[in-house]
């Protein structure tokens, strides 16, 4: 029977085929474009050699995956299979992916890995993959313009070195009153969404292009645009960009690793320290005065009675707060830097400051200036709404009784009188405040929402 | 190629060699026979076989090709076993690791995608080969209902293994796929939450999904496969035109005497499958069909290798329940009850589905006459052909609207206008 034989070019053609697509597989597999920069690396290190010895070592580099495994920050970054000398500062200068990463002794590379800074996609080892500039990846690289972003990660408070953007988008975010309608922290308005993770979520260009034309981005939204200059715009910007609400372990907060005044600063203010201790002569009395307490005692004792108060001065009646050592630190380390006369501006609302000023510090805490003005001039375009489609002034206040002022504050207005009754809701309404301002806050700003002149 | 032969001959020679092969190279018909009949792999196909079977434009190799395909599927799934944690914590970054650092870890996922693509579709060609061949009327009944069985653990494999790499695609699809399943009366919420060990698939959907698809499906895939090529040979091989009417004759014997031992072809009842065969119709499987069988290897491998050299099996953004995609998708088999289901859930979900099983299984009961058997789109059997074709065309017009015509909120898009490209 020969029709066997007939079938025999289809064999061929067929095993050829399959052969073919093996070994095209196999190239795929094999020649990936991260070895070819390992052998360009070898070849460098080689050039560079001068010792016999050092040229022994450059010929003997493994061509070999290298990856930083970062299980606390739930990462595995392998940016250093290319990125080969980010540690070896004879490389400044050099084109990347060989160059030499500057200013990484803070952040040693073994403990931080790279993304959790420049984002990207760490486990990727291809060039556009790694880089997040693919379908389907959510964070691609960070432009270095906006890379102070990612301290804010770590870094909660007002003390990132060399950070100027992010301390300029912070203030702006507390200038704009965005709080005001926006949850950060748990803290802030319920009108507009919650900012806690919009970093993880939003591109920089979404929400720079948002800031100005919000409707544009979010149709029917009612947030006011953020007229500020384009630069203001790129630090509001960066600072959300670090809103990414990666929750990191103690390791990676700054708190624990920068132990400074700064800190303490925060710490003294946030444990209600002025309640008990005095500075300058103002605060409590329970406690000792605080002024010149480092000439009083040694370092040793201060953080041993940080530790354990009643241990050090049997008959003390402070509580023992369970700071960490590296808070203990901070506290010290604060207490040596008390002159006494400046000590509580840094506290959120001045205590020896006038009705109108701590008014005015309320006004800020609550974000109030996000619709009515940073000074209370109001303007924000409010759609459909009676008062002239914008939000009002509040220099009329002086014209109104403490209990309207009081309701308006606690009550908000849920209901915004319609321009056109046919029209759709306003966008913004008062939401009230009841349940956050306190009793004495409430009497401040209102002593400051009197104090506005038209 | 000849002291090839040389070195196999000595070896089989030897004593390792005899107790290994038994009869050796054969060099006749005869010897190719015995070796068929003496060796356990070759054994699954007869020593002889009618020429009818071999010709390529009857079968279209198509059953040959699924278990190719599943085979392909058992060796790369293994493969991909050794480095998958079934966890929502690490299934992602598992697909991330095949791509970018494990050896040929892209391709053996690609082959997997691919081959399990592949067998859904050539299951299902191979059951409307096998239909519109009348391959399924007497005495072919019951492998009929192996073989639909067999289409839908097919489905249930691909979809099980649908979710294991834990994206936004495997997340969505199977949401969507479970909720189909949902929508039957009464238990269809229990089976739900039976199948996804909750109400939305999360950690333990997961596990589920993952020993479904790596043990009890595939068990059961291969007990089935071994019933059906049992059948195949018990039923007289491959249909065929000019089959004799009854291979299988119940003869009656009389009651069996316990004072003798009877042996085998005593007990054995009526005809063998091979009555009615001539001789001159026949020729010998070695080489004739095992030939055959190895460039249809040949071919499917070469076109899953295509594939996978060249697509990358799809990964999208990690899983999030709280981001739903727009519009949420199927995997592509279910699309067509999808778009039904865009109607009326109830009949989508619950009626359809029930209705064409229903009327699978019981279709070589209903369609009995042994008329056009052996014959492509016999003209006897017009009106059967007309309703399955109706059906199938049905099946797979929904399932193109479903896949290429659907678009955000499952409203009617031309595949050609460009989707509307919103920034995150």
């Amino acid at each position: 029977m020969d029709s066997l034989r007939k079938l025999y070019p289809w064999f061929a053609l067929l095993g050829l085929a399959v052969g073919g697509l093996v070994l095209a597989g196999y190239y795929k597999d094999e020649f990936r474009e991260w070895k070819r920069w390992q052998q360009e690396y070898a070849a460098q290190e080689l050039n560079r050699a001068t010792t016999p010895e050092q040229k022994e070592q450059a010929r003997a580099l493994p061509i070999e995956i290298k990856q930083i495994v970062l299980p606390e920050l739930q990462r595995v970054d392998r940016c250093t299979t290319c990125h080969l000398a980010v540690e070896d500062s004879s490389y400044a200068g050099v084109k990347q992916p060989l160059a030499y990463h500057p200013n990484h002794a803070r952040h040693p590379f073994e403990k931080f890995g790279c993304t959790i800074c420049h984002q990207g996609q760490g486990r990727a080892t291809e060039r556009e993959a790694a880089h997040g500039r693919v379908a389907h990846w959510e964070h691609p690289m960070l432009a270095m313009k906006y890379i102070e972003a990612s301290c804010a990660k770590c870094h909660a408070a007002t003390d990132v070195p060399r950070s100027p953007l992010l301390a300029r988008g912070r203030a702006l975010f507390e200038e704009q009153g965005c709080i005001g309608c926006h949850k950060l922290g748990g803290f802030g308005g319920n009108l507009g969404p919650e900012l806690d993770k919009v970093g993880a979520k939003r591109s920089p260009e979404w929400l720079a292009k948002h800031f100005k034309s919000p409707a544009e981005l979010v149709p029917g939204s009612g947030m006011p645009p953020v007229k500020r200059s384009d630069a203001d715009v790129a630090a509001l910007t960066l600072f959300m960009l670090g809103q990414t609400g990666e929750r990191l372990t103690e390791y990676y907060v700054s708190m624990k690793t920068i132990p400074g005044p700064d800190i303490g600063q925060r710490l003294f203010g946030q444990k209600g320290c002025i309640g008990c201790h005095s500075v300058g002569g103002k605060g409590g009395t329970v406690g000792p005065a605080l002024d010149g307490v480092t000439q009083r005692r040694t370092t040793d004792w201060i953080v041993k009675h940080f530790r354990d108060p009643a241990a050090i001065s049997p008959e003390s009646v402070m509580p023992k707060f369970n700071f960490t050592e590296s808070e203990i630190r901070s506290l010290a380390s604060f207490l040596g830097s008390l002159t006494g006369a400046d000590v509580l501006s840094f506290m959120k609302i001045p205590a020896q400051a006038s009705p109108v000023e701590r008014g005015r510090a309320v006004y800020l805490k609550y974000g109030c200036g996000g619709c009515h003005g940073t000074s209370g001039e109001g303007g924000v375009p409010n759609h459909n709404a009676k008062s002239n489609q914008q939000i009002p002034p509040l220099t009329a206040a002086n014209d109104l009784a403490d209990v309207f002022l009081e309701s308006f504050i606690t009550e908000g207005v849920p209901e915004i009188g319609k321009l056109d009754p046919n029209g759709p809701k306003p966008p913004i309404y008062m939401p009230g405040f009841g349940d956050k301002i306190s009793e004495g806050e409430l009497a401040d700003l209102i002593s400051y929402l009197r104090s506005l002149k038209p | 190629m000849k002291s090839l032969k040389q070195i196999w001959l000595t070896f089989a020679g030897t004593r390792v060699g005899q107790s290994i092969f038994r009869v050796g190279l054969p060099e006749s018909n005869l010897g190719r026979m015995q070796a068929m009949v003496s060796s356990f792999l070759l054994h699954l196909h007869p020593a002889k076989v009618h020429r009818h079977s071999l010709q390529f434009s009857y079968t279209l190799g198509l059953g040959l090709i699924s278990l190719y395909l599943f085979l392909i599927l058992c060796i790369t799934g293994v493969a991909l076993m050794f480095f998958y944690v079934p966890s929502p914590e690490h299934a992602y970054d598992n697909m991330k690791d095949l791509e970018f650092v494990v050896s040929a870890g892209m391709i053996a996922r690609n082959m997997h995608r691919w081959s399990a693509h592949l067998m859904v579709l050539c299951v299902f060609l191979h059951m409307c080969r096998v239909f519109y061949t009348g391959g399924y009327k007497p005495p072919r009944e019951f492998n009929w209902i192996v073989g639909v069985g067999l289409f839908v653990m097919t489905l249930v494999l691909s979809f099980t293994g649908y979710l294991l790499p834990w994206d936004q695609l495997a997340f969505w699809a199977i949401t969507v796929g479970t909720n189909i399943a949902g929508y039957a009366p009464v238990v269809g919420k229990k089976i739900q939450f039976l199948l996804l060990g909750g109400n939305i698939v999360g950690e333990s959907s997961l596990l589920r999904f993952y020993v479904l698809h790596v043990i009890v499906l595939p068990a059961a895939v291969v007990f089935m496969i071994a019933i059906h090529f049992w059948r195949v040979r018990k039923d007289g091989g491959l249909s065929r035109p000019g089959e004799p009417d009854v291979l299988v004759q119940q003869s009656e014997t009389g009651p069996l005497s316990t004072s003798k031992t009877y042996g085998l072809m005593e007990l054995a009842r009526g005809t063998s499958p091979a009555v009615g065969l001539k001789p001159e119709d026949e020729v010998p499987v070695w080489p004739h069909l095992l030939f055959r069988e190895i460039l249809l290897f040949l071919a499917t491998m070469a076109v899953v290798m295509f594939l996978s050299v060249f697509w990358n099996a799809p990964l999208e953004e990690f899983a999030n329940p709280t981001h739903p995609p727009n519009p949420a998708k199927a995997p592509w088999y279910f699309l067509g009850l999808q778009e039904l289901v865009a109607y009326s859930a109830f009949w989508g979900g619950v009626a359809v589905p029930a209705l064409l099983l229903v009327a699978l299984v019981a279709l070589p009961y209903l369609d009995h006459q042994r008329v056009g058997i052996g014959v492509w789109f016999a003209r006897e059997r017009r009106v059967a052909v007309t309703i399955f074709t109706i059906c199938v065309v049905a099946a797979v017009v929904l399932t193109a609207i479903g896949t290429y015509f659907r678009g955000p909120n499952w409203d009617w898009v031309w595949p050609w206008a460009a989707s509307a490209v919103t920034p995150h």
